[in-house]
C-alpha cells in the first residue's frame, strides 16, 4: 500500500501520457521473448522428430519438412522484427513520458512554497532532481516491461505444459511464478535500505568534495583540511559499503535464478520422461518442453536490475510523486483600496524554524505613482520585504494588500534561449517591432543592430554571453514589457560599473511615470530616484522620511556615493 | 544463457565531450585495459560458468537419446547431473560477479581517493586547479560510470572472446557445416553492426547528449524561478518545456530508428544462426543433406547438442552489445578522474602531521625578502623582488588596485603556495615545507570569499575542531557581531554559497572564524570591506581592529578608509613598484 502511494501518481502519469504505446511496447517485448522461446522449442521438436523419422527410409520420405522449416524461418524473422519494434516503441514511450514528467516537475517546483530549498541549496536540489528523474527513467523499461513479459511467458508456459498434462503445466507455472517473482521481490525488499543509503552517500560525497575544494583555504588555516578530506573519503567508504550490499543482493539474485532454473530444468526433464514412459506424449514434444523450460525463467531475470534499483526508484517516486497530482493554489492575493498601491499593517515574516523574525511589525502605505526607496544595512530585511510584495513569501501575521507586481531581481535572471524568447517570457505573443522598441528604450538598440542574428541571438546558461550591463538592460526591457502597475527593483544597478549604472538608472527613471515603484538599495544614486525613504533595521522600520525633510537629505548623504 | 538484457536509454551527461576525451586517449587505451593478472580472474570465472553449459547441454542431449531409445535405466543420474551442473554454474556466475565487482569497486575507491588527495594538496593559487563544481560532479556522479565499465563490460568482453571459441571447438568435430554456419554469422555481426551503426552511432550520441540538454533547460529555468513567477510566465515556460521535449523526442526517434537496426541485425543473425543449424540438422537426419559430418551421420544426441549450443554461441555477443555503451562512459570517467589527480602547484606542508612542537615560536613578526611570484603561463611576474618587514604587534595595510598582488602576498605568508624565490620568515622560523603547518597555527585568516559549509552558523565557525566549546563559539560570535544572525538562524542549515546571508554577514562569519582561533598572534585579512555599504564596512573595520589588539595585523585592501586606520600603509603597485606611506 505504501508502495502504491509512492507510485500511484507516477503510474497514472505514465498511463495518461501514452497508454497505447506503453502497452504496445510491452506486447512487442513479450512477442520478442516468446518468439525466441518458440524458435528454440520448435527447433528441438523438429530435430528430434526428423531423427526418429530418419531412422527408416520410408518415414523419412513422407515426413513433412515444410511446415516446421517455415515456422522456424518465420519465428527467426518475427523475433528480429518484434525486437526492432519493441525497442522503437519502448523508447518512444519513455521519451514521451519523460517529456510529461519534466513539465509536471517544473510546474510543481514553481510553487512559491517549494522555492525555499531551491534558493537556499540550488545545486544540491537540482542534482537531486536530475538524479530522481533518471531513476524514474528505469521504472517503465526495467520494471513494467519485464514484468509484463514475464507474465506473458508464464501464460504460454501454462498452455504448453498444460496441454501435455494439466498437473504438469500447473506445477511448472507455479514454480515459475513463485521463483520468478519471488526472487526479485525479495531482492527489492533487501535492497530498499542500501539503495537509499547509496543515494544519500552520493550526495554526501558530492557536497564534501565541494567543501574540500572550495573551502580549502579556510580549512587549511583552521588546521582542519586533513579532517575534512577524511570525511570526503569516508563518504566514499560509506558509498562502497552500500554498493557492496547491493552487489551481494545482485549476486544472490543471479545465483537464485540460476538455481531455480536448474531445478526447473531437472523437474521438467523428470516430468517429461515420465509422460513419455506413460505414453502420454511423444519424445519430440518432450524435447520441445525441455527447450521451452530452458528459456522460461530468462524473462523473469530481466527484472533483476529493476528490482535491485527499486529502492532508489521508490525514493525518487516519493520525492517527485506527490506534487504531480495537484498543484497547491497560489498564495491569497488581496487588492488594496482605491488610489492605494500598497497597504501593509503590522506585518511579520519568519523563515523556517528561525527563532527571530526577518520582518517585524512593518506597516506603511504607498499611493499610486509614489516612489519609495528601502534602505538599511545588509540583513535588515529589504529583500524579504520585496519578496513579500512579489508573492514569493507569505506573511506570518498582519494585513498585506498590494497591486500586481513585477520584481526585478538583484541577480539578473536570464535563460539559455534566444533573445526573443527571453523577452517573450514577460508578454507572450508580442510582435518583433514592439520588442525592438522596448530594447531601444532599455538602451540595447546598438547591441541588437550589431548582432548578426538580431532577436534570434542565443544566450548561454543563465544569460552567459552578455555583459553585466547588457544583462541588466535586457531585464529592464522585460520589466517594461510586463507593464505591471507595481515595480519592485532590488538594487537595480548593483554589479555594473558607474557609467553604465547611471545610464540604466536614467532609463528606468524615464519609464517610471506610470508606475508605483519600490527600490531596495544602499547606494545613493538609486535612492535618489525615490521621493520617500524607508529605513529598516533588523526587520523593524527605523524611520520613514520624505523628500524635503532635513533628515531625508542627511540620510541620503550617508549612503554610499557610487 | 544468462539473463535477457533489457536495454535502457542512457543519457550521457556530457555525451560528445566524453567521447572526445575517450577518442584522444585511444592511443593510451585505458589504465584498466593495461592491468592484467589478478584482474582477469573474475572474467575467467564468469567465462567458465558460461562454458559449464557444454556438459549440461550434453547431458540434456543424452537424455533425449535415451528417451528415443526407451532405455531409461540411468535417467535419474542424468537428471541429477543436469541439476548439479546447473547449480554449480549459477554459483560460479554469482561468484564471478562478486569478484568482478569487488575489484572494480576497489579501483573506483582508489581513483576517488587519489583525486581527493590531489585536490586537497593543490594550492588555491594554482590557476589550473579545477573548480569545485566540476570536481564534485566528476568524483561523485561521473565516476559512477567506472563501476559498470570494470565490473560488467570487461567480463562481457572476455566472455565474448572465450565462450564462442570453446563452443566452436566442441561443434567442429561433430559437424563442420554447423560450425561453419556459426563461424560465418558471428564475424558478420560486428561487420554489419559497424556498417549500419557507423554514422547512426555518432548521430544518436549527439541526440542523446541533447537529452542531457533537456535537463539543462529545466535546471536553467528552475534557477530563475523568481523571475519567471514574477513575469507570470510559469505556464508559458511549462509549455515550452513540453514542446522542446517533444521536438527532441521526434528528432531522437528519427535517429534511433537507424541506430536500432544494428541491434536488429545482431538479433537477426543470432536467430538465423539457430534456425539454419536446426534446419540443417533436421534435413541431415532425413538424409537430404548427407554431407557435413565428416562422412558419418549425426546421432540425435549430437544433433540436439549442436542445437543447444547455437544460442549459447551468440549469447556472449548479445551481452557485450548490451553493455557496449558502458565502455565509452567508463573510459571517459577514468580519464576525468586522472585529470583531477594531476599534481599542480602544491600548498606547502599540506601533508605534514600537525605535530605539537615545543620549539620556540618567536615574536609575531613577518619578514619578506626578495619575494617573486608569477602565475603559470604569465609573462610578467605578479611580484618581483618584493620586500616587507612587519614588527610584532604592528598593523599594516597593503593598499593596491585589484590584481596588484596584495592577496597573493597574504596567501604566500600563509604558505598556501611555495615562494618561487625569496624567503618569508615568521618570528625566527623560515617558512618552508616543514614549518608551514606549524606556522599556520599562529595565523588567523579572514578571506574575501569564505566558503560556507553545509551546516549551521556554529558549525561554520567551529569547523569540527575538537577543542572548541560553546563558550569559545559565543565569544567569537560576540567579537564578530554575528550573534544576531546566529540567533536568527538557530540550528537551521545555511544555504549553499551563503544564500540567505547578506554580504556583510558572510564577512562577519570570516571574522568569527579568525576570532575563535584566539591563540593565533598574526591576523591576515583579505579585502574585508570590499563591496559593503559604509555602515557595515565601518562595523567590520571596528571588529577587525578590536580583534587584533596586541596582535600583528596585515590587511590587503583597496579601501582607503580602512587603510588609514592602520599603523602603516604599503602601496603594492605593479611589479616591484611598492612604496610606503
Amino acid at each position: 500500500m505504501r508502495l502504491w502511494n509512492a507510485f500511484g501518481p507516477i503510474i497514472s502519469l505514465f498511463l495518461k501520457e501514452r497508454r497505447g504505446m506503453l502497452l504496445a511496447g510491452a506486447l512487442l517485448a513479450a512477442a520478442t521473448v516468446l518468439a525466441g522461446i518458440a524458435l528454440l522449442g520448435v527447433s528441438g521438436w523438429f530435430i528430434t522428430a526428423t531423427a526418429i523419422a530418419g531412422a527408416s527410409a520410408a518415414t523419412a520420405l513422407v515426413f513433412d519438412v515444410f511446415a516446421p522449416a517455415a515456422a522456424i524461418r518465420f519465428l527467426s524473422l518475427a523475433r528480429t522484427a518484434s525486437r526492432y519494434g519493441e525497442r522503437l516503441t519502448t523508447h518512444e514511450a519513455t521519451l514521451s513520458v519523460l517529456a510529461g514528467l519534466r513539465e509536471q516537475l517544473f510546474r510543481k517546483s514553481s510553487q512559491p512554497s517549494t522555492t525555499n530549498s531551491l534558493s537556499l541549496q540550488p545545486s544540491r536540489t537540482l542534482f537531486r532532481l536530475t538524479a530522481d528523474i533518471d531513476a524514474l527513467d528505469s521504472f517503465y523499461l526495467r520494471i513494467l516491461v519485464p514484468a509484463a513479459v514475464a507474465l506473458g511467458t508464464a501464460i504460454v508456459v501454462l498452455v504448453v505444459f498444460g496441454t501435455m498434462h494439466l498437473l504438469f503445466g500447473l506445477t511448472v507455472t507455479a514454480w515459475l511464478l513463485v521463483a520468478g517473482f519471488g526472487i526479485p521481490i525479495l531482492a527489492a525488499r533487501w535492497s530498499a535500505q542500501p539503495a537509499r543509503r547509496r543515494a544519500h552517500g552520493l550526495e554526501a560525497l558530492r557536497s564534501r568534495t565541494i567543501d574540500v575544494v572550495a573551502g580549502q583555504t579556510d580549512l587549511a588555516m583552521a588546521g582542519q583540511l586533513r579532517a575534512y578530506r577524511q570525511t570526503a573519503l569516508a563518504a566514499d567508504t560509506r558509498l562502497a559499503t552500500a554498493d557492496d550490499a547491493l552487489n551481494i543482493i545482485e549476486s544472490k539474485v543471479i545465483a537464485g535464478f540460476g538455481i531455480a532454473s536448474a531445478i526447473l530444468l531437472g523437474a521438467v526433464l523428470y516430468g517429461a520422461v515420465h509422460l513419455v514412459e506413460g505414453g502420454d506424449i511423444k519424445v519430440p514434444i518432450a524435447v520441445l518442453g525441455i527447450l521451452v523450460s530452458l528459456a522460461a525463467l530468462e524473462p523473469f531475470a530481466g527484472l533483476r536490475r529493476g528490482a535491485v534499483e527499486l529502492g532508489r526508484t521508490v525514493l525518487a517516486a516519493r520525492r517527485l510523486g506527490p506534487g504531480l497530482v495537484s498543484a497547491s493554489p497560489p498564495l491569497p492575493f488581496q487588492a488594496p483600496t482605491e488610489d492605494m498601491a500598497i497597504e501593509l499593517k503590522n506585518v511579520s515574516i519568519r523563515f523556517g524554524a528561525s527563532p527571530l523574525p526577518s520582518l517585524q511589525d512593518v506597516s506603511f502605505v504607498l499611493e499610486h505613482g509614489e516612489r519609495l526607496a528601502i534602505t538599511g544595512a545588509s540583513g535588515a530585511g529589504k529583500t524579504t520585504l520585496l519578496a513579500l510584495l512579489a508573492g514569493e513569501v507569505e506573511a506570518e501575521s498582519g494585513d498585506v494588500k498590494y497591486l500586481p507586481a513585477t520584481l526585478l531581481t538583484q541577480r539578473t535572471e536570464l535563460f539559455q534561449d534566444s533573445l526573443r524568447d527571453n523577452l517573450l517570457l514577460a508578454a507572450p505573443g508580442t510582435n518583433d517591432d514592439r520588442l525592438l522598441e522596448v530594447l531601444a528604450i532599455a538602451g540595447l538598440a546598438e547591441f541588437i543592430e550589431a548582432s548578426p542574428d538580431g532577436l534570434n541571438t542565443r544566450l548561454g546558461e543563465g544569460g552567459i554571453g552578455l555583459s553585466g550591463g547588457q544583462a541588466r538592460r535586457l531585464a529592464l526591457a522585460r520589466l517594461l514589457l510586463r507593464n505591471a502597475p507595481l515595480w519592485l527593483l532590488d538594487e537595480p544597478s548593483e554589479g555594473i560599473d558607474g557609467e553604465t549604472a547611471r545610464d540604466v538608472l536614467k532609463r528606468l527613471a524615464d519609464q517610471m511615470a506610470q508606475h508605483t515603484v519600490i527600490i531596495a538599495t544602499h547606494i545613493r544614486r538609486e535612492a535618489e530616484l525615490a521621493d520617500r525613504l524607508l529605513v529598516l533595521e533588523r526587520g523593524h522600520v527605523k524611520a520613514s522620511l520624505h523628500r524635503g525633510q532635513p533628515e531625508y537629505h542627511a540620510f541620503l548623504e550617508s549612503l554610499r556615493p557610487d | 544463457m544468462s539473463s535477457a538484457q533489457s536495454s535502457v536509454i542512457t543519457i550521457p551527461r556530457d555525451g560528445l565531450a566524453a567521447e572526445d576525451i575517450a577518442e584522444r586517449n585511444a592511443s593510451t587505451v585505458s589504465l584498466a585495459d593495461r592491468r592484467t593478472g589478478n584482474d582477469n580472474i573474475p572474467s575467467l570465472v564468469q567465462a567458465l560458468a558460461s562454458l559449464l553449459w557444454l556438459p549440461q547441454a550434453a547431458l540434456l542431449a543424452t537424455s533425449a537419446e535415451m528417451m528415443v531409445a526407451g532405455d531409461l535405466a540411468n535417467i535419474e543420474w542424468i537428471i541429477a547431473g543436469v541439476i548439479a551442473v546447473g547449480i554449480l554454474r549459477a554459483l560460479l556466475d554469482a561468484f564471478g560477479t562478486r569478484l568482478a565487482f569487488r575489484n572494480a569497486r576497489r579501483r573506483l575507491s582508489e581513483k576517488r581517493r587519489e583525486a581527493i588527495l590531489a585536490l586537497a594538496r593543490r594550492s588555491p593559487l594554482d590557476m589550473d586547479k579545477p573548480a569545485s563544481g566540476l570536481a564534485a560532479s566528476v568524483i561523485a556522479e561521473q565516476a559512477e560510470a567506472v563501476l559498470p565499465y570494470l565490473a560488467r563490460y570487461r567480463p562481457a568482453r572476455m566472455k565474448a572472446t572465450i565462450v564462442p571459441v570453446g563452443i566452436l571447438i566442441c561443434i567442429f568435430p561433430l559437424s563442420w557445416v554447423a560450425g561453419l554456419v556459426l563461424l560465418i554469422s558471428a564475424p558478420l555481426i560486428p561487420v554489419f553492426m559497424a556498417l549500419i551503426g557507423w554514422r547512426a552511432k555518432a548521430a544518436s550520441e549527439k541526440h542523446l547528449a541533447e537529452m542531457g540538454g533537456l535537463n539543462a533547460f529545466l535546471l536553467d529555468r528552475l534557477r530563475g524561478l523568481a523571475t519567471i513567477r514574477s513575469l507570470g510566465a510559469v505556464d508559458h515556460v511549462a509549455q515550452r518545456l513540453r514542446a522542446n521535449a517533444n521536438e527532441l523526442r521526434i528528432r531522437t526517434m528519427a535517429v534511433l530508428r537507424i541506430a536500432f537496426l544494428s541491434s536488429a541485425v545482431l538479433e537477426l543473425f543470432a536467430a538465423l544462426g539457430v534456425a539454419m543449424v536446426a534446419v540443417y540438422v533436421g534435413f541431415h537426419f532425413l538424409g537430404q543433406l548427407e554431407f557435413g559430418a565428416w562422412g558419418y551421420r549425426l546421432s540425435l544426441g549430437e544433433g540436439l547438442f549442436i542445437l543447444l549450443l547455437a544460442p549459447a554461441f551468440f549469447e556472449p555477443l548479445r551481452e557485450l552489445s548490451a553493455v557496449w555503451h558502458d565502455r565509452a562512459a567508463g573510459e571517459a570517467a577514468i580519464e576525468a578522474l586522472d585529470q583531477l589527480s594531476i599534481t599542480g602547484i602544491e600548498m606547502s606542508g599540506g601533508e605534514m602531521e600537525p605535530h605539537r612542537s615545543d620549539q620556540s615560536v618567536g615574536a609575531a613578526s613577518v619578514e619578506i625578502k626578495d619575494l617573486t611570484f608569477s602565475h603559470a603561463g604569465s609573462q610578467l611576474p605578479l611580484l618581483d623582488g618584493f620586500n616587507l618587514e612587519v614588527q610584532a604587534g604592528e598593523r599594516v595595510a597593503l593598499l593596491g588596485a585589484s590584481g596588484s598582488g596584495k592577496s597573493t602576498i597574504l596567501a604566500l605568508i600563509a604558505g598556501l603556495a611555495p615562494c618561487q624565490s625569496g624567503s618569508i620568515r615568521i618570528g625566527q622560523s623560515l617558512l618552508d615545507e616543514n614549518s608551514s603547518e606549524l606556522i599556520r597555527k599562529r595565523l588567523a585568516w579572514i578571506g574575501q570569499k569564505p566558503h560556507i559549509f553545509s551546516g549551521t552558523v556554529s558549525d561554520n565557525i567551529c569547523l569540527r575542531r575538537a577543542d572548541m566549546d560553546d563558550e569559545d563559539i559565543n565569544a567569537a560570535l560576540q567579537t564578530s557581531r554575528l550573534h544576531n544572525v546566529s540567533n536568527a538562524k538557530g540550528h537551521n542549515y545555511l544555504g549553499e554559497g551563503g544564500a540567505g546571508l547578506s554580504g556583510g554577514e558572510v564577512r562577519r562569519l570570516a571574522l568569527a572564524r579568525a576570532a575563535i582561533k584566539s591563540d593565533a598572534d598574526i591576523i591576515l585579512a583579505d579585502e574585508p570591506t570590499a563591496h559593503l555599504d559604509m555602515v557595515t564596512a565601518n562595523e567590520i573595520s571596528d571588529s577587525l581592529l578590536a580583534m587584533s589588539a596586541g596582535k600583528t595585523l596585515i590587511v590587503a585592501t583597496h579601501d582607503p578608509i580602512l587603510a588609514r586606520r592602520m599603523d602603516r600603509i604599503i602601496v603594492v603597485g605593479g611589479a616591484g613598484s611598492e612604496g610606503e606611506i
